[in-house]
């Protein structure tokens, strides 16, 4: 009975998601098709949506330096080409572009990732799904053997510090000492993983099984 | 659809961890340059390699699908299912690219022309989305002639790198298809 009832919880719970995903995604769209007097609407359910994010300790600094750039540009822009008089049309550009970008901030603050990838998984072919969740899995790893590359390579003396890299003459040097090698062992990594999945019978099944989190 | 079921299994994981890497690396670096198009030095050099160790046309547009699900997945960039387009369509456009461009020799140029299709169809999906957005025509043409420019030069870059990396990925023994 117990099982019974956790398993429909976590299906509901991925419905709940999948439906935001959608909300999002038609909300975004919005953005660009709403008339212009329809924006108000559009605006106050992002403020609900800001005031909601900052509840769950989402942080809108990201959001506000990105507005401000988008303005900065828009806004001279707009001067340059059309003068004083068409500014409140840029500034509306840019209130539309906030109203694209505020949904997909909200989601990534509620959902949990690896119940996005659940979701996704339900359109997916499963090959490709296997793909998302072993990449998703083996990102520390990644990450790591990245970081450990770029230390070891620094004190090789490769001119690849982010005071370096700021010039891009150095930035092919970011390629050979730091993604070269690490294309290596993804490429070795990728031949390991394929050879044990297909010894372990992967997609030689009609209907694949997945391992859970007990 | 077909053609991505047809992958093997090695193919479809290397694909997946350089878009994975892609989107971590554009995650963690944001190289905040100012300077739009920046984004497609990587875009271009990871979306080439994938086709150059995989050897066939559908391999970009596969890395493009994976990047963009991963970026909605980890959150990175603005988040949103909208940013699985900015993947996916300069993914498609180089794909387009493998087709039009297949007799063009040496690999550099083909690799360059390549790369620029995608840069054309990502400075045109801003195009569509700024005019959509409600923003005059000569505004719009402005930014994308901007982005063109610049988005171009960071294209290049990253495709004329890609050259060197397969030869010494093949010096390695680890690629084992030839493209023609």
């Amino acid at each position: 009975m117990m099982t019974l009832h956790k398993k429909l919880k976590h299906h509901y719970k991925n419905l709940l998601i999948a439906l935001a995903l959608v909300f999002v995604t038609v909300l975004s769209g919005l953005a660009f098709m709403a008339a212009d007097d329809s924006l108000m609407c559009l605006a106050i359910i992002n403020l609900l949506l800001i005031v909601h994010g900052i509840l769950n300790q989402g942080s809108i600094s990201g959001l506000l330096k990105f507005f401000s750039v988008q303005l900065v540009l828009t806004l001279v822009l707009y001067w340059l080409i059309h003068g004083e008089a068409k500014l409140l049309d840029g500034a509306l550009v840019v209130f539309r572009i906030m109203l694209a970008v505020i949904p997909g901030w909200w989601l990534t603050l509620v959902c949990e990732p690896q119940r996005i990838g659940e979701v996704l998984a339900w359109i997916m072919p499963h090959k490709w799904a296997f793909v998302v969740s072993a990449s998703i899995s083996l990102l520390p790893f990644m990450g790591r053997e990245v970081k450990e590359i770029y230390q070891i390579q620094i004190m090789r003396g490769a001119r690849i510090t982010p005071k370096h890299l700021r010039n891009p003459k150095n930035w092919s040097e970011l390629i050979y000492c730091v993604l070269l090698p690490t294309l290596i062992q993804l490429l070795k990594l990728s031949q390991q993983m394929a050879t044990s999945a297909t010894n372990r019978h992967f997609s030689q099944r009609t209907k694949p099984v997945y391992w859970r989190n007990p | 659809m077909k053609i991505f079921e047809s992958f093997n299994l090695k193919d479809a994981l290397f694909i997946g961890f350089c878009a994975t890497l892609l989107v971590v690396i554009k995650g963690s670096l944001r190289l905040k340059l100012g300077i739009s198009g920046h984004s497609m030095f990587l875009m271009t050099f990871f979306y080439i390699i994938c086709f150059g160790v995989v050897g066939r046309v559908g391999a970009i547009t596969a890395c493009g699908m994976i990047a963009g699900v991963m970026a909605m997945i980890l959150g990175i960039g603005k988040g949103g299912p909208l940013i699985l387009l900015k993947f996916l369509m300069p993914a498609v456009a180089m794909d387009i690219g493998v087709l039009l461009f297949a007799a063009l020799t040496p690999l550099h140029w083909r690799f360059v022309a390549i790369a620029l299709c995608g840069c054309i169809a990502w400075a045109v999906k801003g195009l569509i989305g700024d005019l959509l957005l409600g923003m005059s025509l000569e505004v719009g043409l402005t930014k994308f002639l901007m982005s063109l420019l610049t988005g171009g030069i960071f294209t290049v870059m990253g495709a004329w790198l890609v050259v060197p990396v397969i030869h010494r990925l093949k010096a390695h023994d680890l690629i084992s298809v030839k493209i023609k």
